[in-house]
Parts: structure tokens; sequence; C-alpha cells
């Protein structure tokens, strides 16, 4: 029974980690860039999210669609006037970009919204639904069910839309595509709007249980890494099943072994599943 | 007859370095400052050794930044043993560490060799937080206040911490001349260059890598004993942290310029003085100000000359040459 | 709303005060270089102000918390100025040199070295954060300048030190009067507690006051059938709060920042546990902390090591000024500005060999100190008040009223279960 519970709650959380990861692997995929200053456009949408809340009574589950819109916006100019000029720079030059960013992003925030430390209020965040007997948080339901959702609506899109076409092309060959004329430059804009938009509607969808600040991303930021990695640079279902696996194995763990030691037991799967596959469960092996 | 004209600038730089602290306060806050210019530099060099001349760029140095750190203050601690003997323990267990982290990491490529070792850190992370009997868990350790006494590697004035700094700033320097110049660099070059060619005229890359890990894994724990002395006091968040530690050991490289032996100490002398300068500079203004600025700052640097200051002064004597032609 | 009013307020006013001060410095920085040592002497017989140096976390994870210090820092020191300055030196004002501890030890050592050598500062006002203050006053303890904290890990005056003063109790003693205060609590209700639980993030704050209260319950002979650290920064408590379910306990005491404090709660809510929660002060004594929660926040009780209603005739310009009720490190380190003004008036000088030998004679019992629990502070030779007890604390509706040990309680507990 504690098991069943550990595993329902670890997928639910899992869920959410894979929605706000997806992002990342996508701008991987796309670009080859590691975006270290991801975790702040989390942040943002948690933030545009609360605002919508504390203004206009929107709860944040739908704020999060305004999450999405804004941040995409964001990202797609911060990826014209920032990344666009690194595209080419080393890799370890792109990964300092980006730290730099994500600091820039985390100050302003501090600037712009305080240091206070916001959450919202919803009827539906102290209760939980008894199935059996077991507990289904209904916020991480609630939350699940939108990563789901905007998970499949991204897939969706990269298959049956001409640009998310073109898109998954860039992404496989970026040579080869500017050569049957897809417009490049054009794909890394909307990729980076997408993958940043995303971010922030998983962040958004998870206010309901969790509290904003302005360095709130770094609790995640390392959790979003081992998603991705896990999976695959690059691959969105490896991003899915990455998500999944990093929940499961946090809640897990929690049984077999004291609490605080959660994380040190993920970094130890993911070196270790690093060591048999070097580039993750579903990694194309670039 | 080369040899001499080039290396005449870092004569003279050493130099002035050593000639400094005649003319500053001894107690003040350039002497300290300059003091973590040269820890910087050095840290940054250890990790240029392996992220500059193989293009492993680990994000995971803490780990033996931290085992240096605590096994030389732990010994003392316990044992009273000094930290001058202390840290090359700490060393031969970041060595250790080194070969068993690069079992699983070292065939991952790019961007996933930089994501384990940064989980390695973590895990180095959460280990010393957990093991409180040993490590003194998250309230951190301080080291054993004994007064003045160079056997024990105490001062109560800071000009041997600043000498002791940039003695290893110099020293790490050399070692990583040294390397780059012999056959080990040869080696590390070709398979940055080509791994699978490096393998086809026979380079063992794995004994390579190992190799530059080796040294800059010792350097670096013996890195961690100096910042140990010179701070007394540290907690496992500080010393195995991704953003104090890891992150800003590779910044000071990259920002300087990766692979060559200047590029470390330029970064360090911008990125560490830039710092002060901005929290100085926006004292009693709102909170955030400083570090915005100091972020914007990098984001610039790496946007105007993404190979860093040296490739950036490089291209300015350049075009000052070209100015100056009639 | 509120808030933006009140940080624009507060950020006119050292704006209007940096400006002036900036030019100076960048000058004296510019001459500093060279000529070291000289210009801070210059400076001072310029203007008749002391510079008091006030060290705090500004960015990162503890910004809110070295805000809110920062905050009631300056409210005394205005107070202070407004009110004639500092009588024995012919009504020389305090001058406050704000700097940004950032979240790293060494920087913050770095910044403080920078405010004794630059600006000549005669005491240190900080760092909030126990492994910032430990770091600070590693450089404040080799340079003889005063280092006022209300940091209270264990370490910090355990050391021998003779420059750091610690205004309230220490760690372990606040772990224990959180144990022992709800057995009293819960006595005079009529219930007993056998079985209870201790959950803290494995932070120096998390694990130093769980060694207090775990030594206090096997004093007490009650079993502890849970002892969990967790991760800072957890993202899921349900495993704990599995555990805690599992364990049977009749009370929890979570000692965490305001985002596991918020999740503990509303988990324990979503799974029907309610069994009391006992808070340890930092995440449960914020005004964030009711905001969030709501109704939920209502009678939560929490150990804390001042609170604004001890003396509200002395807090309540805190909230005029900044709207939220004055916190406890607000409280706290408004009152090291407050000791640090008394001792110089004492000494009549501003040397800080003067300052600490005034520190460590004195006892101060008036202004904002009064709204620490014994509302008196008199240090002894580690540098601790002595006068000073933890009490706790309950919040009824958004204020957070003080209700034991009965000699300061302004209301009486009530025990829900």
């Amino acid at each position: 029974m504690d098991l069943l519970q550990a595993v329902v709650n670890g997928a639910l959380i899992g869920g959410v980690y894979a929605v706000t990861s997806i992002g990342l692997t996508l701008v991987f995929g796309v670009m080859e860039i590691v975006n270290f200053a991801h975790a702040a456009f989390l942040m943002l949408g948690m933030y545009i999210a609360y605002h919508a809340w504390a203004a206009w009574g929107i709860d944040p589950l739908f704020g999060s669609l305004i999450a999405l819109v804004v941040v995409f916006v964001l990202g797609a100019v911060l990826q014209r006037t920032l990344i666009m000029p690194i595209l080419r720079a080393p890799q370890v030059s792109q990964i300092f970009l980006t730290v730099g960013l994500l600091l820039a992003l985390e100050n302003t925030a501090l600037l712009a919204f305080g240091s206070e430390f916001r959450s919202v209020q919803t009827p539906y965040q102290t209760s939980a639904l008894r199935i059996g007997g077991i507990f289904v948080s209904v916020p991480y339901l609630a939350a699940f069910l939108m990563s789901v959702a905007s998970g499949a609506a991204l897939s969706l899109f990269l298959r049956r839309t001409d640009v998310g076409r073109a898109m998954r092309a860039t992404a496989q060959n970026p040579t080869a595509a500017r050569l049957v004329g897809i417009d490049v430059t054009r794909m890394y804009w909307i990729a980076f709007g997408l993958g940043t938009g995303l971010t922030a509607f998983g962040g958004a969808v998870i206010l309901p249980y969790m509290t904003v600040f302005p360095t709130v991303g770094g609790q995640f930021v390392v959790l979003m890494f081992t998603v991705v990695v896990l999976g695959g640079l690059g691959s969105i279902p490896g991003a899915m099943i990455g998500g999944l696996v990093v929940g499961v194995i946090q809640s897990v763990s929690a049984l077999l072994f004291p609490i605080h030691l959660q994380n040190l037991v993920l970094f130890l799967v993911f070196i270790a599943v690093l060591a048999v596959r070097p580039t993750g469960l579903l990694g194309a092996g670039r | 007859m080369k040899r001499p004209l080039r290396s005449l600038p870092a004569v003279a730089v050493v130099g002035l370095a050593f000639a400094a602290p005649l003319a500053l306060d001894p107690l003040g806050y350039p002497m300290r400052v300059l003091t973590l210019v040269f820890l910087f530099a050095a840290m940054g060099q250890a990790w240029n050794l392996l992220g500059g001349l193989a293009n492993q760029v680990s994000l995971g140095h803490a780990a033996f930044f931290g085992i240096g750190a605590y096994t030389s203050t732990i010994l003392l601690r316990d044992h009273g043993l000094t930290p001058w003997i202390g840290m090359l323990v700490g060393g031969a267990i970041a060595a250790a560490a080194a070969v068993a982290l690069s079992i699983p990491t070292f065939r991952l490529r790019g961007h996933y060799f930089a994501l384990a070792t940064l989980a390695f850190g973590e895990v180095m992370r959460v280990v010393a937080n957990s093991w409180s009997e040993v490590t003194g868990g998250p309230v951190g350790i301080s080291v054993p206040f004994l007064g003045d006494d160079a056997a024990m590697f105490q001062f109560t004035s800071s000009v041997p911490y600043y000498y002791i700094m940039l003695a290893a700033l110099v020293g790490v320097s050399l070692v990583f001349w040294r390397v780059k110049a012999g056959r080990l660099g040869y080696r590390l070059r070709a398979l940055k260059e080509n791994p699978e060619a490096a393998e086809v005229i026979g380079v063992d890359t794995y004994r390579a890598k190992l190799a530059a890990m080796l040294v800059s894994a010792f350097i670096t724990a013996l890195l961690g004993t100096l910042y140990a002395q010179l701070n007394y006091f540290f907690d496992p968040d500080t010393i195995f942290g991704l953003a104090t530690v890891s992150v800003r050991m590779a910044l000071v490289a990259i920002v300087g310029g990766l692979g060559s032996v200047w590029g470390p100490i330029a970064g360090a002398a911008f990125l560490i003085p830039v710092e002060e300068f901005a929290n100085a500079f926006f004292t009693n203004q709102a909170a955030g100000v400083s570090q915005l600025f100091y972020s914007l700052l990098l984001i610039a640097v790496i946007l105007l000359e993404p190979r860093g200051l040296v490739a950036l002064g490089g291209r300015a004597a350049r075009l000052a040459r070209r100015e100056g032609r009639p | 709303m509120d808030r933006y009013g009140n940080d624009g307020r507060a950020n006119a006013r050292t704006r209007g005060l940096t400006r002036r001060d900036l030019v100076s410095r960048s000058l004296a920085a510019a001459a500093g270089v060279t000529l070291g040592g000289g210009r801070a002497a210059a400076a001072r017989a310029a203007a008749p102000a002391i510079n008091v140096g006030v060290l705090l976390p500004l960015s990162g994870a503890n910004a809110q918390f070295g805000i809110n210090a920062r905050n009631g820092i300056e409210l005394v020191a205005d107070r202070i100025n407004a009110g004639g300055g500092i009588r024995a030196l012919e009504g020389a004002t305090i001058n406050l040199v704000v700097a940004d501890a950032t979240s790293n030890p060494a920087t913050a050592a770095t910044v403080a070295q920078r405010l004794i050598s630059r600006n000549s500062v005669v005491a240190v006002l900080g760092a909030f954060a126990s492994s910032l203050t430990l770091a600070v006053s590693e450089v404040t303890e080799r340079r003889r300048i005063p280092l006022l904290t209300m940091s209270f890990s264990d370490q910090i005056t355990g050391r021998g030190f003779k420059y750091v003063f610690q205004v309230v109790s220490k760690a372990s003693v606040i772990g224990k009067a959180q144990f022992e205060y709800t057995l009293g609590i819960a006595k005079a209700a009529g219930e007993t507690l056998d079985r209870v639980a201790i959950m803290y993030e494995d932070t120096a704050y998390g694990t130093s006051q769980a060694t207090g209260l775990r030594a206090a319950a096997k004093e007490a002979g009650i079993e502890v059938v849970m002892d969990e650290a967790y991760p800072l920064g957890i993202t899921d408590v349900t495993p704990l709060i599995g555990k805690l379910r599992a364990s049977g306990a009749r009370a929890v005491f979570p000692v965490s920042y305001l985002n596991d404090s918020i999740l503990i709660i509303r988990t324990m809510r979503q799974q029907r546990l309610d069994i009391p929660a006992i808070g340890g002060a930092a995440g449960y004594v914020i005004p964030d902390f009711h905001r969030a929660l709501g109704e939920y926040a209502e009678g939560v009780l929490s150990v804390n090591t001042s609170n604004y209603d001890l003396a509200p005739e002395e807090t309540r310009a805190f909230r005029e000024r900044y709207g939220y009720f004055m916190v406890h490190e607000a409280i706290e380190h408004a009152a090291t500005m407050h000791l640090l003004a008394r001792a110089i008036e004492a000494a009549k000088s501003a040397r800080p060999e003067a300052v600490r030998e005034a520190l460590a004679a004195g006892r101060v019992c008036d202004g904002i100190v009064k709204a620490l629990p014994g509302g008196c502070v008199a240090f002894d030779r580690t540098g601790l008040n002595t006068e000073t007890y933890p009490i706790m604390v309950q919040w009824r509706g958004a204020e957070l009223v003080t209700v034991y040990p009965e000699q300061v309680a302004r209301a009486k507990p009530a025990w829900r279960s």
C-alpha cells in the first residue's frame, strides 16, 4: 500500500517535472543549447500566474495560459537578442551566457516583485481524493492533468502543423532543413519561445501547491537537468519518461531511505544510467 | 632567443604582485580582494587543465575542492595534524575520487559529461550534509583557532595568505604550462580536436583524460585547503556549492579564455574585482541591484567576445596596431 | 500594492543618501588604492557621522529576511538621528552602510573586510544566516570590531570570541523551549503527549534546533516516534506526511522556512491529519505564512525569539512605515542598532575597542529591546544575552499573539487537537 501510494504520488509529481523539462529538451533539440536560465522561466510563470490571481482572481490553472503566452514572447525576444549571437560560440560560452541570464532574471524579479514568498489560495489546494487506501492530492492531480494535456498539445503541434514539422526537421539536421527552404532562424526563436513558455506554464500549474519567490527556480534546476539527461537530451518522449522516473525515484526512495538522502539516491541512479547508456534512456546519441 | 622575451610580461606581473603588499594596508580590503583573485585564478587554472586542454567541461569540481577543505580541517580538528600535510591527504583522496568518477563518466561527451559531473558535486554536498558525525553536518565546520603558527598554517596577518595564494597561482600556472607544452598536452589537444582520430593515431584517450583529471582534482583539493585556512569556516552548501564553487571556477577560466595560461588569470582579475565593485558601488541601493549589474556585465562580455577576455584583448591590440599604421 | 509603496519609500530615502555618498566614495576609492587608510580619517573629520556596517543577505534565497532586518535597523537609526544623534558625541549621526552579504559566506567575509577598512565602521550588524555570521565573525574578531547578531547557531558564541554579541537565545535553547512550552500548554489543556514527531530541514538552523528538541524530549521521557531531516527546497512533502501519519505521533514539531512549512500544513490537511503542528519560528512567524494559508494558519503555534506585541508602542512605527507587523528578525536587528547606539553613548567614543567594552559591561532595558522576552540585554563573557528566553506565539487572525510563558503572555494559549 505504501509502495502504491509512493508510486502514484511520484508519477503525479513527475508529470510536472516532465512538462517543465520538455521546454529544456526542446530548446536543446533544436539549437543544442543547454539553458541554465531555464528554471528562471519557471519562476516567471509562477509570478505571472500569481499576479493574475491576485489582480483578477484567475485560478493559476488558467493563469498558466497567460504565463505561456507572455513568456513565449519574452523567450522569443531573448533568443533574438542574446542567444542568437552565440549559437556558434563554444559550448562553454553558451553555458555562461545562460548562467548570466539566470542571475539577471532572478535579480530583476527581486526588484520587480519583491522578496516576499507569494502563494495563492484556492478551494481545492487542501483537498485530496481517497481512492482505496490511497490519497490523491487534488492540486497534484490538477497539475498532472494540465501537464499531460500540454505535452499532448505540443506533440500534436510538432506532428500535425507545418511549423511543427519544420521544427522537427531543424532539430534533426539544420543544414538539410535550410536546404529544403526552412527558415531555420525562425524555427530557433519559435522553439526557444515555446520551450520557455511551456516551462512557465509548468510553473503556473504548480502554484496551487508551491510558493513563489525570486530564487524558487533553484529548487528545480538540478531536477530539470536530471530529467532531461536521463531521458536523452533533445528527446521529448525521453523528457516525459525522465520526468516520471525522477518523480517515482524520489518518492519511492523516501520509503527505503531517510528522506534527506532522496537526492543522493536520485543522482547516483542518474550517474549509473549514464554509465550504461551514455546518451540517456532515449537519447539519439549525437 | 624568443623564450626570454615572451616570458618577460609574466615575470613583470609576478614581480609586481610580489611587491604589491609593500604599498598596501596589510589588513585592508585591497589585500583581501587580491588574495581572492589569486585563489580563484588558481582554481580556474586547475579547471583549465581538464576543461581548457581536453574540453571536458566539469561542473562538479566543487567535489574535489570540498574534499580538500574537509580532509585537512577534520585531520586538524581530530588529530592535530597540520594542514600542510593534511592538504596532501586531501589531494590524494580527491585523486581517488576522480578515478572513481572517471569510470562512469569518461565515455560521456559534451553536455552529458558536464551534467554528470554536476550530479557528482551534488552527491558530495548531500553526503557532507548528512554525515554529521564526521563533517559536522549542515552547521558547517570551523578551523580550530591556534594563533600565529606557521607550522600549523595559521597567521594573524593577512600578508602570508597573500603570498601563499600568489605562490599557489604561480605553481598551478607552471603545472598548466608544463602539461600544455608536454606530451600530455599534445594528446589532450588531439582528443579535443577529434576523439576518434586521436584513437586512430594511437592516443589512449581514456588515460590522457584520466591523467588530466587526476592532476586537476589533486590541485583543486589543495586549493580547497587554502580556502579553508583563509576563511576559517565553511559549510557543505558553500564548499560543495554549484554556484559558489563549481560554476565560478569554470566561469573564471571561460571569461578569461579557455586553454591559455593567461585565461584564468585574466578571468579572475576581472570577475572578482567587478563583483566586489558592484557590491560596493550599489551599497545602500535596493536589494538585488548589484547582482543584476554583475550579471548584465557577464552577459555583455560573452556577447562581445565568446572566446573570452584574452581573445578580446588580442582583438583590441590588433585593432590598435591597424589604427596606428599610417 | 502596499509593498510597492513601502519599498519605494524606503528606497527613495536611501537613494537620496547614496548619491552624495557615491561621489565621495568613488573619489575616495580612487585615492584609497594608493593612499590606503588616509581617506577614512578625512571623511570622518568632514561630517560628524558614525559609520555602522549593516551586512545582510539582500539577494538570493534569504533576501526576504535580510530586507526585513534592514528595515528594522533603518527604523531605529532614523529615530536616533531625528532625536539629535549621539549626544555624547555632539549629536553625531548614525550613517548606515548597508551591504549585500549575498548567500555566500566567503563573499560576506570580504564585504565585512571592506566595511571595516573602507568605511571604517564602528561595528557590524548582521548577517541573519548563521553561516554568513560565522564567516563574518572570523573577520571582525581579527580586526577587533564588534559584531552584533541575532543568528542563533550554538557555534556563534561557542568559540570564545570576544567581539561577537548575540541578542537572542541559542538554537539548542530555542529547540528545547519549543518542546517544553508545548508540553506545558498541552498539560494545561488536559492533553497528554506521549508520542511526538520531529521534522526539520537539513540546514544549520534546522539541525541545531532539532538537537534541542530531541534533548528536551529525552529529558521529559517522551517517545520521539519520528525524527526526520529533509532536504532544503523539498518540492514534495507527501512521503514525509505519510511517515508522520504512520508514526501515530500526537503532535509534530516542524522546523522549516516558509515554503516547506506551507507544504507541510497543506499536505497534512489533504491527508486529514489534524494533530497540532508547533512551528520552529522562521517560516511560521512571518506575515506570508498567514497570507498563504488563510484560515489554516489560525491557531498554529510556533516558538519565537521576540514578538511585536511585547512592546506595541515601540513596534507600531514599523508597521506604519512598512505596512506589515514587525517580524522577529526586524525587532532583533533593530535591537542590535539600539544597543550599539547606547554603547557609543556610554563609551562617549566611537572607537570599536571602547564600544566593545561598553557593550560587554552594559545592561540595556529600553526602546525596542522591550520587544525581546525578558525586556533587557546584558551579555555574558561569551557574548550571549543572558536576560532573554524564547516564547511561544500563536496565530490569531492575521496577528501573532504571545501566549507562553505566562509572565509575558498577552493571551491564553489555545490547544487545538
